[in-house]
């Protein structure tokens, strides 16, 4: 790709960038979220024109005008959210819009067996037959990845993968990777990880505001060098200021929580936690392991199948979502898309979501618009939040934008206990700092965090303790001090108690 | 530029309905050019025919209202048809039922009976909706069924006019009518009625903290739920004013146009109710536009086919097309979308990130 500009209305969002990836290597695209690493990539599948600029495949010009021309071609593109059709199995998901050789009659037979070599071939696990919607994340992946195999694409765009994917399956996920290199394919990685680009990359281009800051070897360079490429400036890795705070007092503790499905399940196990005030709890483990459950318990969204939650002493029993709020808990969910934020709704109602019915948003049951309007405005120039106008749908805000909306709203709380599950998931460094920056204030504040996070990185950067939790058991809980040794993390959450993995140190 | 283009558009599609009717009215035989004047004396000619516009607007406003309601919830109603049949059961049984000397104080009961029938009548499927998460649409529409027949049962046995074998209703009582507001047409005070109905609705739906409630749970329920807000209970209320909206049409047809309870009160205006709140894009104001604007192409209609005798089925077909005129609004960015060279303008638009 060579001198490539792509213009939308007041932005340059692609600035004269030059591209080259060579066959048989891993290429990493690395920037902030809105540095256009997206776009770039979209006009290389077709999905935009670019407005300057010329791609070459092979040394040849050529016009990439829509994606079929684009898997003509050889490149395949899978997206950050899958395009699947979620009804149907893996198999038909990956003939689908194809005509294979016998077209309209289907051979599924003969096409099994096609994906089937591809899948040996690279080492991709998959139930073909299976429905994509029983499929776990990593799974869907690989369906994604063989759709573009299936049509011979020699490179493949992969835009922020392991985003989706639990520290396992990323290892898993990146073995693939290596094998589709060593076969020759071209394998361009879009990415915010620094230690991820530098442990699977073969080369890194770094864009920043549109324009490419370098194209560098991988194993000539370190994460300090990179984010200093990607932010331009020193990535300031868990430097926080750390106020002493006074930790002397319980906020909130969890009483013997037990929950099971409806079939029965476990999802929560005798879970026994408390928080002090002015501390950062972790609540570290790999993804899926009642994490969620227990936010949900505690903000009221699920009821527990037994025991009590305590906040300042007090039962929370079966008290309502609101209530949980007005006596002072305040939530970032997991996925803010469906949990957290209204998409369809604009900024304003957005921020209005917790705090409409009491004044001054509204009196005797009547919306006060100005108000609600002037409230917003605030709220998003407090926090930082990039929007066009409160008028502005949060669908079109980028996920960095959504989620400080999302602590804004939530910060209003006037109480003592911010639950902030995966605050940081697929946000750019420069949000994600920002939001640390402002739990880390909170707690300074003398006030408390429930930190959950899948991102160890994040729990040791953050937390004053760190508990650890596994199939919905609370594995054990350790001061975060300097000697902590991430090895003693892993154990736990691997499933042994604390004690056990002591001894095996 | 773009409301240059807009502009042309908008032309361009009704060039396309006159062209279609022109076509059509020649090939039913008739002058064209006598046709539009029909169509147009029809509802501009006479007192009656202007009026007849907002006697056929009224209960399509009440019944537009009670759909865009429920559908800004996320309740897909699709049974004010039965809720009319239900509210005007009710309210024609208050009164025929309550003593004589009550008066006129029986036509305010009537509209509350109505009011609560219709929303009454919503709240099983409601219920099942909220409770059980049973999908309200087919379960609606069931219940216009049942409503039906149960208006056919009714009108046969105990509410049947003394003496007649039609399967009517007595006459209601002269006290108990919505007056007249102009005399000889058959413009009722219904209509005003249904204004305010719509002004009601827009205050509730945007201005109210219950209103605001709804339209969240509307547009993610998840999300609803996580920050504090009561899903049932916006799903239960919506219905409820929804079939309530739905059956005071029922009341309008009774007590303002027919002045009894026959089968066939609605004539279908409860599944035309959807498609004028779907043209409104569920907003109550653009309810009341939608609900007239229709309500005059079938008064122009109605006309060239009494003066012209052209057809009724060719003035459905031009009616179904204008429909189709409007529906596709939003054509023009569809094609810049999928279209290679147009689509460039789309994505300057879509991208904010």
């Amino acid at each position: 790709m060579h001198g490539i500009v792509k213009d939308f209305p007041g932005l340059r969002a692609v600035d004269h960038v030059d591209l080259q990836v060579e066959e048989g290597e891993i290429h990493a695209l690395l920037g902030e979220n809105g540095a256009g690493k997206t776009t770039l990539m979209n006009i290389l599948y077709g999905l935009y024109r670019a407005d300057e600029g010329q791609i070459f495949w092979k040394d040849e010009p050529v016009d990439v005008s829509c994606p079929s021309e684009a898997i003509r071609l050889g490149i395949g593109m899978v997206h950050q959210h899958f395009m699947l059709v979620r009804k149907m199995t893996a198999l038909e998901n990956i003939l689908l819009g194809m005509r294979p050789e016998g077209y309209p009659i289907i051979r599924r037979q003969e096409q099994l067996q096609q994906a089937d070599i591809l899948c040996q071939k690279y080492g991709l696990k998959v139930n073909l037959r299976q429905r994509v919607d029983t499929l776990s994340v990593g799974e869907q992946q690989r369906v994604e990845i063989l759709k573009a195999l299936f049509r011979d694409a020699k490179v493949l765009v992969l835009d922020e993968p392991t985003s989706v994917l639990t520290p396992q399956e990323t290892q898993e996920f990146f073995q693939i990777l290596r094998v589709l290199r060593d076969e020759g394919h071209s394998i361009i990685l879009i990415a915010h990880n620094l230690s991820e680009i530098l442990s699977i990359s073969d080369r890194v281009s770094v864009l920043r505001d549109g324009k490419k800051v370098c194209t560098i070897k991988t194993s000539s360079t370190n994460e300090r060098e990179l984010s200093r490429y990607m932010i331009g400036r020193d990535f300031l890795a868990s430097n926080f200021y750390r106020e002493a705070t006074d930790q002397s007092r319980e906020i909130l503790r969890f009483q013997n929580i037990s929950l099971h499905n409806s079939e029965g399940v476990s999802l929560l196990r005798d879970v026994c936690l408390c928080v002090h005030s002015g501390e950062i709890l972790g609540i570290a483990g790999i993804d899926g392991n009642g994490q969620t459950e227990l936010a949900e318990v505690l903000m009221g969204i699920r009821r527990q199948s037994g025991g009590d939650i305590l906040l300042d002493g007090q039962s929370l029993g079966r008290w309502s979502v609101r209530r949980r709020w007005e006596a002072g808990l305040a939530y970032i969910p997991a996925d803010r898309h469906q949990d957290g934020l209204i998409m369809d709704a604009d900024v304003k109602d957005n921020t209005a979501l917790r705090t409409y019915y009491q004044p001054p948003l509204s009196r005797t049951h009547i919306l006060q618009p100005s108000q609600m309007r002037d409230q917003a405005a605030a709220l998003t120039e407090d926090y930082q939040v990039k929007t066009p106008s409160v008028a502005t749908q949060v669908r079109l805000l980028s996920g960095g934008n959504q989620q400080k909306l999302i602590l804004a709203r939530e910060l209003q709380s006037k109480g003592n206990l911010l639950v902030a599950c995966q605050p940081t998931r697929g946000l750019d460094i420069g949000a994600a700092e920002y939001l640390h920056t402002r739990l880390m204030d909170r707690r300074n504040q003398g006030r408390s965090v429930l930190l959950i996070s899948t991102d160890l990185g994040e729990i040791l950067a953050l937390s004053d303790r760190i508990a650890v939790i596994c199939s919905g058991k609370i594995m054990g809980v350790v001061p975060n001090t300097p000697d902590l040794s991430a090895e003693l993390l892993g154990l736990m959450m691997g499933g042994s108690t604390l004690e056990e993995a002591k001894g095996w140190m | 530029m773009d409301v240059k283009r807009k502009a042309i558009f908008t032309l361009a599609r009704v060039v396309a309905v006159l062209l279609l009717s022109t076509v059509l009215i020649l090939l039913s035989g008739a002058d064209p050019i006598r046709a539009l004047q029909a169509f147009l004396s029809g509802i501009f000619g006479s007192a009656h025919g202007f009026t007849e516009v907002f006697v056929r607007a009224t209960p399509l406003i009440f019944l537009g209202l009670g759909v865009a309601i429920t559908f800004r919830t996320g309740f897909f109603n699709l049974g004010a048809e039965g809720q009319l049949y239900m509210g005007a059961l009710a309210s024609t049984a208050v009164v025929l039922l309550l003593p004589a000397s009550w008066g006129s104080l029986r036509l305010p009961i009537a509209l509350v009976s109505a009011f609560l029938a219709g929303g009454i009548w919503v709240l099983f499927p409601a219920w099942m909706k909220s409770r059980l998460g049973i999908s309200e649409t087919v379960n609606t529409i069931m219940f216009n069924y049942i409503a039906i027949m149960l208006v056919g049962i009714c009108i046969r046995t105990f509410l049947q006019e003394p003496g007649s074998t039609l399967p009517q209703t007595a006459i209601i009582p002269e006290d108990c009518i919505l007056p007249l507001l102009l005399y000889p047409t058959r413009f009722h005070a219904g209509t005003i009625l249904s204004l305010v109905a719509a002004v009601l609705a827009w205050f509730f739906l945007c201005r109210t903290t219950t209103g605001f409630e709804m339209q969240m749970v509307g547009m993610n329920k998840r999300a609803a739920l996580c920050t504090g807000l009561s899903v049932p209970k916006s799903l239960l209320l919506s219905a409820v004013i929804g079939g309530g909206l739905a059956g005071l049409a029922g009341f309008n047809e009774v007590f303002g146009v027919q002045h009894r309870l026959l089968e066939g009160v609605s004539g279908g205006n409860g599944y035309t109710a959807i498609l004028v709140a779907l043209l409104a894009l569920n907003h109550p104001l653009r309810v009341v536009l939608m609900s007239v604007g229709l309500a005059a192409l079938q008064v122009g209609a109605a006309t060239m086919q009494r003066t012209l005798g052209i057809p009724n089925s060719i003035v459905s077909i031009i009616i179904g097309f204008i429909v189709l005129m409007i529906l596709c609004g939003s054509l023009p960015e569809i094609l810049e979308e999928n279209h290679p060279i147009l689509r460039k303008r789309k994505e300057n638009i879509r991208h904010v990130e």
